[in-house]
């Protein structure tokens, strides 16, 4: 499979604060690859950057053969981030929030209709969309936002921490919706530090912790390597 | 474009909310309202007053003094008859403000140019400047009369003099120079009419740039608290377009808040004054003398004023782009106003208490520094023909606007716009 992303020696500091102290990583079309350690290990700022919201300190990122850092605005067009706290307009309707979003993508108003349908079957909220954001549970939100993140059908999807706070048939609902838009082709970058989620969703996944990647690979292939029954003994041996 | 008109749209219906335009109408309403009523009361006042007089002399004189109160429009009540005791009794249960008491002996006194007293009661039941104006127009009434039998006098006694050059022997004709151009009239007349003509310019400045700075900062301090903003700048928009549609929406609706505040103001404050106005309380002649003196303003006046509003204004919006951008969250974003509140004001009191161009060069400088001063010089310097202090004025704050927006468009496409945060007593800390 060819690379989507290819990230090289991705370095962020602020100040004397080091974030992420020269990565390596790639993300192949149509995976997941999971950023995976505890917090502070430099996911969110390695998210951040990808997502174009921060610029790297140094590094090189390249993304469908474009340079990340030069030229953000194509990047923009192909990427879709859903940050961990992320929220949508409360005094808006769900509807007119995803027409809101979708507006920005769509090239004439059949294919942002296309985009909002898409975004309204991942919901399956039916007419709470025509009440304002403001009234929805956490659960209902972020299923807006995954929605949201999804309904172009991006070349890559970054989420950060995508069933962060969420109960436990909410999150697997989340998964399996990730699950479906990859099997379409769709490629994602996700962090959690949630370590049996990363299982179920990841095709490959790098233990990073205080800016640095301890290891990668599939998770059987890191399982096998540490001798390990699961991905948190994987990474306990990593840092070890 | 497309995206651009997108999001604009979202900004606007974002600072468009129900609360807002109920607030708006309220205010009319309310503002109106006491208009109304003040209009009302005004028209009380100026117009026709009862008030109760108890003549105790009826002589040709007393009856003189009445028929000239009854010109000046007054309801009188005659309470002859009555004793002073009960006059002040009727009078002050009915509807008169004032009970005039004349005296016996108050005709010879006046025929013999001897001091003739007379009394007055008045009846305070509010305590409202309009109120009190019956008592002052009965002293008015009476100095004209004063005034009146002491020329008849003079007339009398002194046959060949004039009475008015007896009474005041050195008359002061009073010129006022402005520029090239002069006109008789008195300096304290003019200054008052300057300040009452540009009143306006610093009530609508102000009311402006705090209410669409305010919507400025908020909106982005919003975007924070909602954590939408992260989102937003991952969009396929401009990092310029953001910040544009940010400040046009909100110069938009601070403009027609501003405008609808205006309204209101005028329909509260212009009532009183056009009551005032037909009572005569203007000076007729101000505004004849203000254009001889050529202390009015132009089509191309107007222009230049209006344009040097717009600037301060797109000053103010984009200073709130950077101070929202500090903001973490809509509760902070309400003090990141009060630098841009003191800005305005240095130069309105300043401009109030003292001449900007006669205060000490440090002074003169800082006051200058502030863009927001200039629109405030703008009426003075027209007046003045100052044009080149104006001219400097328009490129200043252009030059300021122009490097605030790159300092904004600059945050908004940098790590700063996640990462700049003024926090009050706690330590700078980031998300890794």
């Amino acid at each position: 499979m060819p690379n989507v992303l290819t990230a090289r020696g991705l370095r962020k500091s602020y100040g004397a604060q080091v974030a992420v102290a020269g990565i390596d990583f790639d993300v192949r079309a149509g995976e997941v690859f999971a950023l995976i350690g505890p917090n502070g290990a430099g996911k969110t700022t390695t998210l951040r950057i990808i997502a174009t919201l921060l610029t790297s300190s140094g590094g090189e990122i390249t993304f469908l053969d474009h340079d990340l850092c030069k030229e953000p605005d194509f990047v923009r067009e192909k990427i879709s981030y859903l940050p961990e706290e992320a929220g949508a307009y409360k005094n808006m309707k769900g509807l007119d929030y995803l027409h809101f979003m979708a507006a920005f993508y769509a090239r004439n108003p059949e294919e942002e209709k296309e985009f909002v349908d898409r975004a309204v079957a991942i919901t399956e909220l039916g007419d709470r969309l025509k009440t304002k954001v403001g009234t929805y549970s956490k659960g209902m939100t972020r299923k807006l936002l995954l929605a949201r993140a999804l309904m172009t059908k991006p070349v890559l999807v970054i989420l950060d921490e995508p069933t962060s706070g969420l109960d436990v048939l909410n999150a697997l609902e989340v998964r399996e919706i990730v699950r479906r838009y990859v099997r379409e082709g769709t490629s994602v970058l996700l962090s959690s530090h949630n370590m049996l989620e990363i299982e179920f969703l990841s095709d490959r996944v790098a233990l990073i912790d205080k800016g640095r990647i301890l290891d990668s690979g599939t998770p059987q292939e890191l399982k096998d390597k540490h001798s390990a029954k699961n991905l948190e003994e994987v990474f306990r041996s990593s840092v070890r | 474009m497309k995206r651009f008109a997108n999001l604009l749209k979202k900004e606007i219906k974002e600072l468009l909310t129900k609360q807002l335009v109920i607030s708006l109408a309220f205010t009319v309403i309310l503002f109106n309202f006491i208009g109304q009523v003040s209009k009302k009361e005004v028209r009380k006042a100026i117009g026709i007053q009862t008030i109760s007089v108890l003549d105790e002399d009826g002589s040709a004189g007393s009856k003189d003094l009445l028929k000239n109160l009854a010109s000046a429009r007054f309801k009188i009540l005659d309470q002859s008859g009555k004793t002073k005791d009960q006059a002040i009794e009727t009078a002050k249960a009915g509807d008169s403000k004032l009970l005039l008491v004349i005296p016996k002996g108050f005709g010879d006194s006046l025929a013999e140019l001897k001091p003739s007293p007379i009394e007055t009661y008045s009846f305070m039941r509010s305590f409202s400047l309009i109120g009190a104006r019956g008592q002052v127009v009965v002293q008015i009434v009476i100095t004209a009369l004063n005034e009146a039998l002491s020329n008849n006098f003079l007339r009398e006694k002194l046959p060949d003099m004039d009475p008015a050059s007896l009474k005041k022997p050195i008359k002061s004709k009073d010129f006022v120079v402005v520029q090239d151009k002069m006109a008789e009239g008195s300096a304290n007349d003019v200054a008052g009419m300057i300040s009452q003509q540009s009143l306006l310019i610093p009530i609508v400045l102000f009311m402006i740039v705090m209410y669409s700075s305010q919507m400025v900062i908020s909106a982005i301090a919003m975007e924070k608290q909602d954590k939408t903003l992260e989102t937003l700048l991952t969009v396929p928009i401009k990092r310029t377009s953001i910040i544009t549609a940010k400040m046009l929406a909100a110069g938009l609706i601070g403009l027609i808040s501003a405008g609808v505040y205006m309204f209101a103001f005028k329909g509260m404050f212009g009532g009183i004054g056009e009551e005032a106005a037909k009572a005569g309380a203007q000076a007729g002649g101000g505004a004849a003398l203000m254009q001889k003196l050529g202390l009015t303003f132009s089509t191309t006046g107007y222009i230049v004023l209006g344009l040097s509003i717009f600037l301060a204004i797109l000053v103010a919006l984009a200073m709130a782009m950077i101070l929202g951008v500090l903001a973490e969250d809509f509760r902070s974003a309400q003090y990141m106003i009060m630098p841009l509140m003191f800005m305005v004001m240095i130069p309105y009191f300043i401009s109030i208490f003292a001449d900007i161009n006669a205060v000490s060069l440090p002074v003169k400088i800082f006051i200058l520094a502030i863009p927001f001063s200039h629109p405030f010089l703008v009426s003075q310097n027209l007046y003045l023909g100052n044009y080149g202090m104006i001219a400097a004025g328009l490129v200043y704050m252009l030059i300021v606007f122009i490097i605030l927006v790159i300092a904004a468009a600059r945050i908004f496409s940098t790590d700063k716009i996640l990462t700049m945060k003024l926090r009050f007593g706690k330590k700078k800390t980031a998300t890794v």
